[in-house]
């Protein structure tokens, strides 16, 4: 208690406790003449009790307590009736209140310490008791699909994409299919019995749009149920590629054609003697490269090098390669060859081991590729680049751009035998994990994973930009909330109108539009249940027991009843009336 | 005659009753023919062939009043064996005949009319209804097989035409009233024409195809549209004519305008192209190789079946003889003909052909190989099919391989002697026969193959100059007696004796690189110098100069390990013999090698250089050399994948289709038309659904969906291709790849 004494009106503690001092020494100085005399001490304490008496008035002191108020229960959907009634077995004549979502619960106004029974409030609603004791008892299991997650926030054109579900109470003999927009089936995963399974289904977009794939539950007798898996999918674009070679070998030939045939702009540089070189110049580009300089590197994306042009490289133009992949984020390849196994730490980003293996093999028909006899050594930075399962190369990160090199050697080999699409499945992975990555001015992400219409769509902006305004498709603006750490972080609340896809748009041009599907009500009921039941969790922890420990002591400030004040002024008051009379 | 009436009138009934039988068998087959049919007319034949065939197997008017006479007998008492009375003239017969007669006449009176004639009417139903029954039953199951047989042409399509725009209502809209698609086989198919009004056709390779289209209202510009090609309709007074030649696979539809120059596409039709197969050529009885002696009877009997699919035009036999081998082979080709003339356009050919081997000139050594080239009708260029090749061959006998001694550089061998190789090979034959042979056989062969070590042995021993082992060789008794008489070195007498046998080249000095030795001159030189004893003596086996030191040490040791090899042969051990024989081949071999004479190949010798100019060279004059060029790639099924994007778009109904829509939607047809000429099943669905949405009515989301679905499942996988991908790179990330470079 001693600890606990707040004034409620801290803010006038100062110009209170002058005003009473200031009245305090009036009344010393108009007592003054009575100072030799007892009666003036006994008047100058009843007016110090009645000065402060009258601050404690002014300025409220409070103390913690112990609130204490009812118990009540709060139904929500999917609560165990078992549950209930041993509750209400305990807890005689206990207030009930079924929720509602979006509606306030009349019950708290005198109750405080909850048993919420079911699979719990939504998130947004759950502000109406957080500041409550609460005991969430849970409810039933949620049943059918759980989580939904996939590889990628959008998937790319061409390149696998990995979809995750969890789903609970499977049934034997019932099947989980992954369908395109169309409705053909791409993936399929037969249930187990299992409490919970984990599918995982695999496919390659072929076409890139906006698309509602359809994940089903299917049993001999037909479709059981059909949930939308939203998808939206982009295409990729052309690479920049800068290929500098010492001399003509028919890996870089036929990594060149490669990368032209597929429409990439290439600039092939080989040198003829000392200072002159041959330049290709492939699908548009142009103007001849001789040192590197920030200038000329910062437009490409890929800088392909073989390992003697790479040691070779003069001061300025190593630093002013470093300088772009630090900043700029351009790729770097290194073509390898024997020496590049050799090179000490100053000048190789990479360290190998040594593992006397010459071939390796890929794929179904058992293609076998020649490959330098060394493995990448693992460390925190190198990223292996992986094909079938096996590491034929690795980069490493430098800040924004990446370095990397490959074990394989003679892959053009692929191309001689005929194995056309191995070869290119190989590059397209080694390639597309060292290229750089356009930069976007702008990212989207969405907080509510599961969006409805009419109820709250929370979504994440990051951009450097400012003054932005956002508005919906129907064109009203939304207010962001910048956060005040990350400046370049703003948040957004939208109420969704329809269902399907939806649009918000940027004053700002050079930000894509975000694309966000909002669920029918009747879609991903089991995920969104299982969401909050989540989500209750987090907030509320898991209880088990029906045990009183519901009430845990929740202080409350009460401020100190100012009757007695009023009484100490009252009589002190009175004694510094009646005194003169008395003496009188 | 008393009587006779009744026995008339029942043999008459008879009769009847028997043609009614056969009324029935006949109504039944004809009921059942009916139903087969469903065709009237069948069935009055049917009953008419039955009728006639049951009247005939029935015979009614083979019944005569005998037959009735002996049938009342035996059934009715009351006739008393004596009803044929009846029928015989009252003049006939005696009194108490007449007596008799008149009896029965009025016994059978009553009874005659209440017997009933033998029948099988019962049977004659049962049967009637059994064959109609069956005939339903046959109808029935002839409808369930016939019913998805029949489903295409049983609904056969027509050509139907739907405006690409709509239309206002009260526009008179061009109605297409005749169809006639005429497909004409190629002359030597000898198919008849087919008329037809579905427009999906199949046809053969060269068909010739005439579609004839007739409209109510006027209509212009009729064109057929064939995989994007636009072929015109030339106007006839009877209608729009169009004919073409059938050169591939593909779809086509219709396209016309209305007076008011509206657009009218048809469906999509498939149109198939059958080829032509090649004939099948088939040889039987024959084995790939025939191999016969000099004096077999060489003939091969050719037995060939020839089938094609519209008929053969010409078959013959290709046979070719090569004679020699090595680089002096020759060949020379010949087409033979079959024995029987080949007639044209048959199916199915059974050819018959004698190959005598003599009349193609064959000799011994010779082979032939041949082969059945069979040719069909079809025009241009007939398909040509040919057999297997078959072989003959007539085997050479006397076929003398030369065979050289290996284990030296010089061929000094004989034939008769056995290498030790040879005589590793037979005394591990003989070990392996032990058990088979007598004993005697096999001391004898074992003796023998001592024998031959021996010689073997000897002849080895020549290069040491062992002279004096020589003539222990049986074999060669006067030779060595010449090189006494001639008292020269025991190695200049085995030179003689070898030039019997070997030519001159045959020996170490073969190529000259060493000057001619000429013996005999040294004789002579021999004979005038008296010194020449004792500087080169070739009588002392230690002095011998054929060979190098090392050399001689090591024939010495294999002599050696030669002599224990033949002792345990002649004590009839040959297991014991066997390992000194590998070790005297051992070193038999290596004494070949090193007695081999390399020539050096000269090669070239560069100048050499001057250090000092190295890489001072002037390459002022060379120049960057530079090279542009430009590839456009478009992604596989690029407007296919737009085609899908959009419809998308559609279905979601954001916009409404437009004409760029349109065009987009004919480019993703082209691109998978391409694709459906190998399987136009497979495809005609899609490209009909993308073709429909050019007609207005068709521009549903129901369609859209469909058209989508279809595009999907048929789209192939994007090729793989590196791209370049944007993220938006978070500060807080960028500080941390930065912290983890500075950190690292």
């Amino acid at each position: 208690m001693s600890d606990g004494v707040v004034f409620l009106n801290q803010h006038l503690l100062w110009p209170v406790v002058l005003i009473g001092l200031l009245l305090f020494v009036v009344f010393v100085w108009k007592e003054w003449s009575q100072r030799k005399e007892r009666r003036f001490w006994v008047k100058f304490v009843a007016a110090f009790s009645a000065i402060v008496s009258l601050v404690m008035i002014v300025l409220k002191p409070s103390t913690h307590q112990e609130a204490t108020r009812g118990k009540a229960i709060i139904l929500t959907e999917g609560y165990r009736p078992a549950q209930l009634d041993s509750l209400t077995a305990i807890y005689k004549r206990i207030p009930m209140e079924e929720y509602t979502k979006g509606r306030t619960l009349s019950i708290l106004e005198d109750a405080d310490s909850l048993f919420l029974l079911g699979h719990g409030l939504v998130p947004f609603d759950l502000w109406q008791i957080q500041d409550k004791s609460v005991a969430f008892l849970g409810g039933k299991k949620v049943g059918g699909w759980t989580a939904i997650s996939s590889n990628r926030n959008e998937a790319i054109l061409g390149e696998s994409l990995e979809i995750n579900a969890k789903y609970s109470n499977p049934k034997i003999g019932h099947l989980a299919v992954l369908t395109d927009n169309g409705g053909n089936p791409l993936d399929s995963v037969p249930f187990e019995e299992l409490g919970e399974q984990v599918v995982t289904f695999r496919t390659t977009p072929k076409v890139s749009g906006e698309f509602v794939y359809h994940l089903l539950v299917k049993n001999e007798d037909g479709v059981l149920s059909d949930e939308p898996l939203p998808l939206k999918v982009v295409a990729g674009e052309p690479l920049k590629v800068l290929l500098i070679n010492t001399f003509p070998t028919f890996e870089t030939k036929y990594l060149k054609n490669f990368l032209t045939e597929r429409g990439h702009e290439v600039l092939a540089r080989t040198q003829l003697t000392k200072g002159k070189y041959k330049f290709e110049y492939f699908n548009g580009a142009s103007n001849p490269i001789y040192g590197f300089t920030s200038e000329n590197l910062k437009d490409y994306d890929l800088l392909i090098i073989d390992t003697d042009s790479y040691t070779g490289l003069g001061r300025a133009s190593k630093a002013a390669m470093e300088e772009i992949v630090e900043s700029n984020g351009l790729g770097v390849f290194i073509q390898p060859n024997e020496s590049l196994f050799r090179l000490g730490d100053s000048n190789s980003p990479f360290k190998f081991n040594r593992d006397f293996l010459t071939e390796i093999t890929f794929g179904e028909l058992e293609q076998t590729l020649q490959k330098y006899p060394f493995t990448f050594q693992e460390e925190v930075r190198t990223q292996e680049v992986l094909v079938d399962s096996a590491a034929v190369a690795a980069y490493v990160p430098v800040q924004m751009g990446k370095v990397g090199t490959t074990l394989l050697q003679n892959t053009y080999q692929l191309v001689l035998d005929g194995n056309e699409p191995l070869y290119a499945h190989i590059w397209t992975q080694i390639l597309n994990s060292m290229a750089k990555e356009q930069q976007n001015v702008a990212e989207w992400s969405s907080i509510t994973k599961y969006p409805r219409p009419d109820q709250p769509f929370e979504f994440e902006l990051y951009t450097a930009l400012n003054d932005l305004t956002v508005k919906t498709d129907e064109g009203e603006a939304i207010s962001l909330l910048q956060d005040d750490l990350m400046t370049h972080k703003w948040t957004g609340t939208q109420y969704p109108r329809k269902t399907g896809w939806n649009q918000l748009q940027v004053s700002h041009d050079s930000i894509a539009p975000f694309s966000y599907f909002v669920y029918g009500r009747d879609q991903l009921q089991s995920i969104t249940k299982s969401e909050t039941l989540k989500a209750n969790y987090r907030a509320f922890g898991k209880t088990s027991s029906f045990a009183a420990s519901v009430s845990a002591t929740k202080k409350e400030l009460v401020p100190i009843s100012p009757l007695w004040f009023y009484i100490v002024l009252l009589l002190c008051m009175g004694w510094l009336w009646l005194e003169p009379k008395l003496v009188d | 005659m008393i009587g006779a009436g009744g026995i008339k009138q029942f043999q008459r009934r008879w009769q009847q009753t028997m043609y009614v039988e056969a009324m029935f068998y006949a109504v039944g087959f004809g009921g059942l023919v009916y139903l087969l049919t469903h065709n009237l007319f069948y069935g009055i034949i049917g009953v008419a062939i039955a009728a006639v065939i049951a009247v005939f197997v029935l015979k009614p008017w083979n019944i005569s009043s005998e037959n009735a006479v002996a049938y009342i007998d035996a059934h009715l008492p009351q006739a008393g064996y004596s009803s044929g009375l009846l029928l015989s003239p009252a003049h006939e017969l005696s009194n108490l005949s007449k007596l008799q007669q008149y009896l029965i006449a009025e016994q059978l009176q009553p009874v005659l009319s209440k017997l009933r004639p033998p029948h099988n009417l019962l049977r004659a139903t049962l049967a009637m209804f059994g064959l109609i029954l069956l005939g339903l039953a046959g109808s029935f199951i002839l409808d369930k097989v016939e019913s998805p047989l029949n489903a295409t042409p049983s609904n056969k399509e027509q050509i139907t035409f739907a405006p690409k725009d709509s239309l206002s209502a009260t526009l008179k809209i061009p109605e297409l009233t005749g169809t006639s698609i005429t497909v004409e086989y190629p002359n030597y198919t000898k198919k008849a024409p087919l008329n037809t009004t579905d427009p999906n056709i199949k046809a053969v390779q060269g068909s010739r195809i005439v579609w004839n289209l007739k409209f109510e209202g006027r209509v212009k510009e009729v064109e057929m549209d064939l995989m994007g090609e636009r072929i015109s309709f030339t106007e006839k007074k009877t209608g729009y004519r169009l004919s073409k030649t059938l050169e591939a696979s593909g779809f086509y539809s219709f396209t016309f305008k209305d007076a008011d120059g509206n657009d009218y596409v048809s469906n999509l039709y498939s149109l198939e192209m059958v080829t032509d197969e090649p004939p099948m050529v088939q040889i039987e009885g024959l084995d790939n190789y025939s191999y016969f002696e000099f004096d077999d009877d060489k003939r091969l009997m050719l037995n060939t079946n020839i089938s094609d699919d519209f008929g053969i035009a010409d078959a013959y036999i290709v046979a070719t003889v090569s004679r020699g081998s090595g680089e002096s082979v020759k060949f020379r080709e010949e087409t033979l003909s079959f024995d029987n003339a080949i007639p044209k356009g048959e199916k199915l050919l059974q050819l018959k052909k004698q190959l005598d081997l003599d009349a193609l000139k064959m000799e011994p050594g010779d082979e032939l190989y041949f082969y059945v080239e069979a040719l069909d009708q079809k025009a241009p260029s007939p398909n040509i099919a040919r057999s297997e090749t078959y072989f003959a061959v007539i085997r050479d006998t006397i076929t003398d391989a030369f065979a050289v001694e290996g284990n030296l550089g010089v061929d000094l061998m004989p034939d008769y002697f056995r290498s030790q190789r040879q005589l590793i090979i037979d005394t591990e034959k003989l070990i392996a026969d032990r058990p088979n042979i007598s004993e005697k056989d096999f001391k004898f062969r074992s003796n023998e193959l001592g024998f031959d070590q021996k010689q073997l042995r000897l002849k080895y021993g020549q290069f040491m100059g062992d002279e004096t082992e020589m003539q222990a060789a049986p074999g060669q008794v006067s030779s060595t007696e010449e090189g006494d008489t001639e008292e020269h070195s025991g190695e200049e007498g085995e030179e003689d004796l070898l030039d019997g046998y070997s030519h001159k080249h045959d020996n170490e000095n073969e190529h000259n690189l060493v000057e001619e030795h000429d013996h005999e001159n040294e004789g002579q030189v021999e004979e005038e110098d008296p010194l020449h004893d004792y500087l080169h003596n070739h009588s002392d086996p230690e002095e011998s100069t054929l060979f190098e030191k090392s050399l001689k040490a090591k024939l010495r040791d294999a002599l050696n390990i030669m002599w224990d090899a033949e002792l345990y042969l002649r004590l009839y051990e040959p297991e014991k013999s066997l390992p000194h024989q590998y070790d005297a081949l051992k070193i038999i071999q290596d004494i070949k090698n090193s007695a081999r004479i390399y020539v050096h190949r000269i090669g070239f010798d560069p100048p050499p250089i001057k250090e000092e100019n190295r890489l001072s060279g002037d390459i002022e004059d060379i120049t960057n050399f530079d090279k542009q060029e430009a590839y456009a790639y478009q992604m596989s099924f690029a407007s296919t994948r737009e085609a899908i994007s959009r419809l998308e778009v559609l279905i979601k109904n954001e916009s409404s289709f437009s004409d760029t829509d349109s065009a987009l939607f004919v480019d993703a047809g082209n691109e998978l038309a391409q694709k459906a000429i190998s399987e136009p099943l497979k495809y005609l669905k899609v490209l009909q659904g993308l073709r429909d949405l050019e007609k207005a009515v068709n521009r549903t989301e129901e369609n859209y969906r469909m058209v989508q679905k279809n595009l999907l499942s048929v789209l192939p996988q994007v090729d793989d291709n590196p791209m370049k991908k944007a993220k938006y790179q978070d500060e807080i990330n960028l500080l941390y790849l930065k912290e983890l470079y500075i950190y690292e």
